[in-house]
């Protein structure tokens, strides 16, 4: 059931920030969006690799490497999501600057001002 | 062989060392970049090698020292090979033509670049999934990061609208990544495959998950309509990085969509074609109405892409021809629009128009036509190989909406790019010049290279090898001429006059009596037309290629045994007579309809053989009479349809008038005396084959009837309205196809034998006709007749030559246009269709009326006081004029010998009612007819006519001209006061409403409307990244619920 | 206000296939296959303590690699963009000072989190942890360092020298695995020790420690860079 909830909430903070990528016009609030739309991936993936009643993947004096298997939970998406958030800083630093870049062009941060470009 | 692993190690090392280097040490950095790029390169193509050539297998590359599933692994094999070459290639160009804007970035936008190759290779290799998303999102980063480092300053926001619809699509492909991998415990791709198959249907998770990640890895095609984003990135960005997005980034997303699918299964495949033929029509639409040239290609990128989808989507149908169609059509995708790319930063302005810069260089024409030709899935590259074989299949499988829905999004997506093509051969050039560096000339040029290298590659991977069309010889001879195109035109001339008479003399044998006819008149024929270019003066850049193509195609489609040949012939010449007929003043329009219509007209063919040969390959011509009776119908429907665009049949025809006659001087007799024959051949080997059909118990070739008669009726009609001579002729050859194809339709022994005089007496009459016009066009500088007038004893043999002309086309005795009316009538009589024979009839007297004019308006009557210093017509001209009257004399005298061998093939089909040859005398069932009894009696009838005028005559008196003037009255439009002008203004009250352009009209207006719906539709991208997300997430939804 | 409307809809639409996958989900009461593989092998094989460190730089090594490559990218990127708004800053405005508190405080804290950062990577095989983390917080450290004095300049040669050079050991350590032991990124052509140790894992430690470096290098410049588009 935490399993469920914590998913959830990873979803719904998805959702949230979709909404917010979507609704605000202004480009920071929408960087700002899409990293509480990251957090809530990154809520889901640790989510995914949860299994109750265990313990962390790392072998010590209480999880021998013997029984590890019966013992821990599993890993994997542990590992992924490092990665998932490491990119997730990358692309947001590459958004703030664009942001900057485009401020510095329109001296505006309104994404409707951008579109020169277009059909 | 080197590890493939060499491949990202190499990139990312040098990308790592790059960033030690002193901003100051630019060249070596430079040197460092094109270096790895090309070390990269090199280790693609030493597989490519090994895997072609050596026949080795495909490697598991393993990391970690573990094997996968539980590490990562890459796999190089044939494809993978193919594709990090491609991505290599376009890197490597793309850097050496980046040499500037590299320099003023410095060492660290090379090493952004080197990422980014290094991430497409990446996607193309590894067999994991998660790696696959650490390479995409590697290559969304290092792409936005290439937008932001342009110098166009727009590209800014389209970088960041991208930057945004990557967010979602990362996010959606993160979830199924990890829903997937919990649903099968892995996240290899290969392991994932095997397990999904064995999950229970109900798996829902699965399925949603590999929901999401198939739409996320499909939005990286740029699929309709959530493509927004990447329309403004190609127009915006440095022209080498959009080489880079479209050639490499493409090649490898299209590589991880396949991979995907592999997982999904079968299932997923009707969602990807679905997907890609929406977006192949909707982006090929959209491009329709661009005038920015960047975007345009944009549009023509994300069309390819849409339309490889469909390929990978119809595997189940294609099965082991999947990469052969694929990547052919990407690696003439990639190929071609990388090298157009790179070629629109050579243009220094934006619009469409501004590529006329390019005239003045030959070799950027030339690349330029070649990308167009590979794109539009020409022969001999690669695409037509692959797109023969996808419509056989597709046909095969009885995918035929389909079918119908990709060559219409085909012939838009021609209809743009040679439109283009025409701007830039005709159009003002601008005054900035085409920017001539060394190292943007060198990626053109090796992507020219690579383009026909690879048409030879695939024409060799195309069944056994035997259908290598680079091979074929009047092909090679044809392109032999692109490079002896320095040479002076005269040499050239004599090089092909040369060429095409000792080809016949090689061959001859080898025909049966109807070919021989025709390959007579397309090499033979086609070198006496020839005779009249000795006339250009100059090098004549371009004439050479073109007219040799259309030749050769010519003679590939009577030399072809199967359809594939048959269609391959066809598409080259006419893709020959395009250039050709491009070639006139002003014959941009003219010739783009020419070529819309031949290139509609042969997807019919193209989808006619491929209908009627229900997969078998190769599909004999003659297994045309073996087709199932329930597919025949519609088969000969499609191939006449198609062959008749050719011949320009009433409502088909409209192209004809324009393009005949805005041509050349002499090129107008080989597009009407030669090229239109190709068309009557298509028809003649229709008929001989198929025979009568019926569908839904109507008599096909009684419908051909009807089409023949109106066509005959009206072309003629229109002939006689025409201010311009060559018009007039152009119009009289629709007539003249009219009567041929009535004969063919006839279905009977005489009727086809008249069809084939009609082909070899318009092959003389009109090449005659139009070179004298011509000629005297040439001299007077215009075409329209009620400005000449008194030429007579000015142009002389021009004179003689019409006056001979309009006797044989007018099938008067004694020429040898009288023998085709007597076996006509004789075949009329023969048969039992009453009706259309009337309104054949009817024709007759109204082409007395244009010939009629031909000779008053020009050559009689009083001289125009500006045309009083006007020569005879130039010899070369002239030359060729004189050899068809002796010809036409010839053939009116002694027709049997060309036709009695006809006569007695033609009896394998129709044993009854043949002629009966003796001597001179020739019977049918109902008379017979006596040509040099008829010569002799007509001759003694004109001359004492002609004696008798001279006698009454003898005391005329010479009237000077001007001896009155105009009562002081200047008209405003003096050319209505002239006698010859509107000549037959009753005619036109009477008959005018059978001529109103209701064709051109209905024409003209569906490209009309094509046009308007394209405007229409892509407001739909209004250039807000927002509005773009929200196309992501109604794609997302609109895809989810089709799924369901 | 339509806009709104339509993406709430839109949302709901996407909502609705998420509940899907939350309803469907089932938490596997075993470790499945490539899961239970780690967990029996790793201890004997990979000699790290700590599983997921074990997948990140061994069995999964080239996501890793293209991790670090991200935030090279970033750093690259931000620092070229940025190159222009870094010039305008030297002509240096009067900012208000920031405090006693912080600079002092900065003073304490910043060798200490430095030191935290290391011990972090150093033993990412052991504890949780890694290069990854130590890295941030080493960029953390930096990023008090910018708040006491926003005009501060950074040795930037230095750190993007640390940066490449640690990139260029670990594609280097890489080939050693592929040439050594069993494919690139093989920890194993160092001794895996004794499971626990912090001389163990073969080349992890190695590994860890030179993306910590990477990282921390890679954070300050963007941390700096960022700093520095205050002047606009």
């Amino acid at each position: 059931m935490m399993i469920h909830l914590a998913m959830a909430t990873g979803f719904l903070l998805i959702l949230i920030g979709f909404y917010g990528a979507l609704s605000n016009r202004n480009l920071l609030r929408m960087i700002v969006a899409f990293t509480i739309a990251d957090s809530g991936v990154n809520l889901v993936i640790v989510a995914i690799g949860y299994m109750p009643g265990r313990t962390a993947p790392i072998l010590d004096a209480t999880v021998k490497a013997g029984d590890a298997a019966a013992r821990v939970i599993d890993p994997v998406p542990q590992a992924l999501v490092l990665t998932a958030i490491v990119i997730g800083v990358g692309v947001t630093a590459l958004m703030l600057a664009y942001a900057y870049k485009l401020y510095e062009k329109k001296r505006s941060l309104d994404i409707a001002k951008f579109t020169e470009l277009r059909g | 062989m080197p590890n493939a692993l060499y491949l990202i190690v190499a990139a990312l090392a040098a990308s790592f060392v790059l960033g030690l280097l002193s901003p100051k040490r630019c060249g070596i950095a430079y040197a460092i970049t094109l270096v790895t790029l090309a070390f990269m390169a090199w280790v693609s193509a030493g597989w490519l090698w090994a895997f072609v050539v050596g026949g080795a297998q495909p490697v598991e590359i393993l990391t970690a020292g573990a094997l996968p599933p539980y590490a990562i692994n890459l796999r190089m094999g044939r494809a993978e090979a193919a594709m990090t070459l491609l991505i290599n290639l376009t890197g490597l160009l793309s850097a050496l033509y980046l040499k500037e804007s590299l320099f003023k970035l410095g060492h660290r936008g090379m090493a952004v670049l080197l990422v980014a190759i290094m991430a497409f290779c990446g996607i193309v290799l590894t067999r994991d999934l998660f790696n696959l998303f650490v390479f995409f999102e590697l290559a969304a980063i290092s792409t936005a990061g290439l937008i932001l480092l342009s110098e166009d300053d727009r590209a800014l926001s389209a970088g960041f609208k991208y930057l945004i619809v990557s967010q979602f699509v990362s996010t959606f492909l993160l979830i199924g990544i990890l829903f997937a991998y919990h649903a099968t415990g892995t996240l290899n791709i290969d392991t994932m495959a095997t397990s999904a198959r064995l999950l229970q249907v109900g798996a829902q998770g699965f399925t949603l998950a590999f929901f999401l990640m198939f739409i996320a890895l499909v939005t990286e095609l740029k699929p309709f309509p959530a493509n927004g984003w990447a329309l403004d990135i190609y127009e915006s960005a440095h022209p080498a990085y959009s080489a880079i997005f479209s050639a490499a980034a493409a090649t490898a997303s299209l590589y991880a969509v396949d991979k995907l699918l592999l997982i999904g299964g079968a299932s997923w495949y009707p969602m990807a074609s679905g997907i890609g033929i929406l977006t192949f029509l909707a982006a090929n639409l959209f491009a329709l109405p661009q005038s920015n040239d960047r975007r345009l290609l944009g549009y023509s990128s994300v069309a390819q892409i849409g339309l490889i989808l469909v390929v990978l989507g119809q595997r189940d149908l294609l099965g082991e021809s999947t990469s052969f169609i694929a990547i052919g059509l990407l690696v003439s995708h990639a190929v071609a629009k990388a090298g157009l790319y790179w070629l629109s930063g050579l243009v220094q302005k934006r619009n469409l128009i501004d590529w006329a810069a390019l005239r003045g260089h030959p070799f950027l024409v030339f690349a330029f036509i070649t990308f167009v030709a590979m794109l539009t899935s020409l022969p001999p590259f690669p695409g037509f190989y692959a797109k023969w074989e996808l419509v056989r299949m597709l046909a095969g499988g009885g995918r035929l909406a389909l079918l119908a829905l990709i060559l219409v999004g085909a012939l838009i997506e021609a209809g743009y790019l040679f439109r283009w093509f025409g701007y830039i051969l005709k159009r003002e050039p601008p005054t900035e010049a085409v920017s001539g560096e060394v190292h943007k000339l060198v990626p053109v040029f090796v992507a020219v290279l690579a383009g026909w290298a690879l048409g030879y590659l695939w024409g060799d991977l195309s069944g056994t090898g035997r259908h290598n069309l680079l091979l074929a010889l009047p092909l090679v001879f044809a392109v032999g001429f692109l490079l002896l195109d320095w040479l002076p035109a005269w040499v050239k001339n004599t090089l092909a006059i040369t060429g095409m008479v000792a080809f016949f003399f090689l061959t001859y044998t080898e025909y049966d009596p109807l070919r021989l006819i025709f390959a007579l008149i397309f090499l033979i024929g086609g070198a006496i037309t020839l005779l009249a270019s000795y006339d250009a003066h100059g090098r004549r850049i371009g004439f050479y290629p073109a007219a040799m193509l259309m030749v050769a195609g010519m003679v590939m489609l009577v030399r072809a045994k199967d359809s594939f040949e048959f269609f391959a012939a066809w598409e080259l010449l006419t893709i020959g007579s395009y250039f050709l007929i491009l070639r006139g003043k002003h014959s941009e329009p003219h010739a783009l309809s020419y070529l819309l219509f031949s290139l509609g007209g042969a997807f019919l063919i193209l989808a006619g053989f491929a209908i009627a040969a229900q997969g078998v390959a190769p599909f004999p011509i003659s297994a045309l009479g073996q087709v199932a009776p329930s597919l025949a119908p519609w088969v000969f429907v499609l191939l006449a349809t198609g062959f008749m665009t050719k011949t320009a049949a009433i409502g088909l025809h409209i192209w004809l008038p324009g393009a005949h006659a805005e041509a050349e001087t002499d090129v107008s007799p080989m597009v009407s005396g030669i090229l239109l024959k190709a068309g009557l051949f298509g028809l003649f080997v229709l008929l001989m084959t198929m025979g009568k059909q019926q569908l839904y118990g109507i008599e096909l070739t009684h419908v051909l009837l009807w089409i023949a008669a109106f066509t005959a009726l009206l072309g003629n009609l229109m002939a006689v309205f025409q201010e311009d001579a060559k018009r007039l002729l152009a119009y009289s050859s629709i007539g003249q196809m009219g009567y041929a194809l009535f004969g063919l339709a006839l279905m009977n022994h005489l009727g086809w034998l008249m069809a084939l005089m009609f082909v070899i007496n318009h092959y003389i009459y009109k090449s005659m006709l139009f070179l004298s016009v011509g000629g005297v066009a040439k001299r007077t500088g215009t075409r329209e007749m009620y400005r000449m007038g008194g030429l007579i004893r000015l142009m002389p043999l021009s004179f003689i030559a019409v006056l001979i002309g309009i006797i044989a086309v007018s099938g008067v005795p004694p020429l040898s246009g009288f023998g085709g009316r007597w076996i006509f009538y004789n075949a009329i009589l023969a048969s039992d269709y009453r009706m259309p024979m009337v309104i054949i009839f009817l024709a007759g007297p109204v082409a007395f009326l244009y010939l009629f004019r031909l000779i008053h308006s020009i050559f009689l009557g009083q001289l125009k006081d500006e045309l009083r210093r006007v020569k005879e017509a130039p010899f070369w001209i002239v030359l060729p004029q004189m050899l068809y009257v002796g010809l036409l004399l010839a053939f009116a005298l002694v027709p049997g010998l060309v036709l009695r061998r006809v006569d007695s093939y033609l009896n394998l089909f129709f044993p009854e009612g043949g002629l009966h040859w003796e001597g001179f005398e020739i019977t049918s069932d109902y008379g017979y007819w006596n040509p040099v009894a008829i010569m002799i009696v007509v001759a003694v009838i004109f001359v004492s006519l002609f004696a008798w005028l001279l006698f009454v005559n003898r005391r005329a008196q010479k009237v000077k001209q001007f001896n009155i003037v105009f009562s002081a009255e200047r008209p405003y439009r003096p050319e209505t006061t002239h006698f010859a002008w509107n000549f037959f203004a009753p005619y036109r009250k009477a008959l005018g409403f059978l001529v109103q352009p209701y064709a051109t009209n209905f024409w003209g207006t569906l490209t009309d409307i094509l046009h308007t719906a394209g405007d229409l539709a892509r407001r739909l991208y209004d250039g807000n990244g927002q509005s773009y997300a929200f196309h992501f997430l109604v794609f997302v939804v609109v895809v989810f619920g089709m799924g369901l | 206000m339509v806009k709104r409307l339509l993406a709430l809809l839109l949302l709901a639409a996407i909502g609705g296939i998420f509940t899907t996958l939350v309803l469907g989900y089932m938490p596997d009461a075993e470790l499945n296959n490539t899961a239970r593989y780690y967990a029996d092998h790793t201890a004997a094989d990979i000699g790290s303590a700590n599983l997921v460190t074990a997948i990140v730089i061994t069995y999964r090594g080239l996501d890793t690699l293209g991790e670090v490559t991200v935030l090279f990218l970033a750093a690259a990127i931000l620092g070229l963009v940025l190159a222009r708004g870094r010039r305008q800053v030297q002509a240096r405005r009067e900012l208000t000072p920031v405090g006693e508190l912080l600079t002092t405080g900065s003073r304490v804290l910043v060798p200490l989190i430095m030191l935290l950062g290391v011990y972090v990577f150093v033993n990412g095989h052991l504890t949780p942890g890694g290069g990854f983390q130590g890295g941030a917080v080493i960029a953390s450290g930096v990023l008090l360092l910018l708040l006491t004095d926003p005009l501060r300049q950074f040795a930037h040669t230095l750190i993007a020298a640390v940066e490449s050079l640690a990139g260029v050991f670990y594609v280097a350590i890489g080939l050693m695995g592929l040439f050594l032991a069993g494919g690139f990124l093989d920890n194993r052509f160092l001794p895996i020790g004794t499971l626990g140790a912090l001389f163990s894992a073969g080349a992890i430690p190695i590994i860890y420690t030179l993306i910590g470096l990477k990282v921390g290098a890679e954070f300050s410049v963007m941390l700096s860079d960022l700093s520095d588009t205050e002047a606009l």
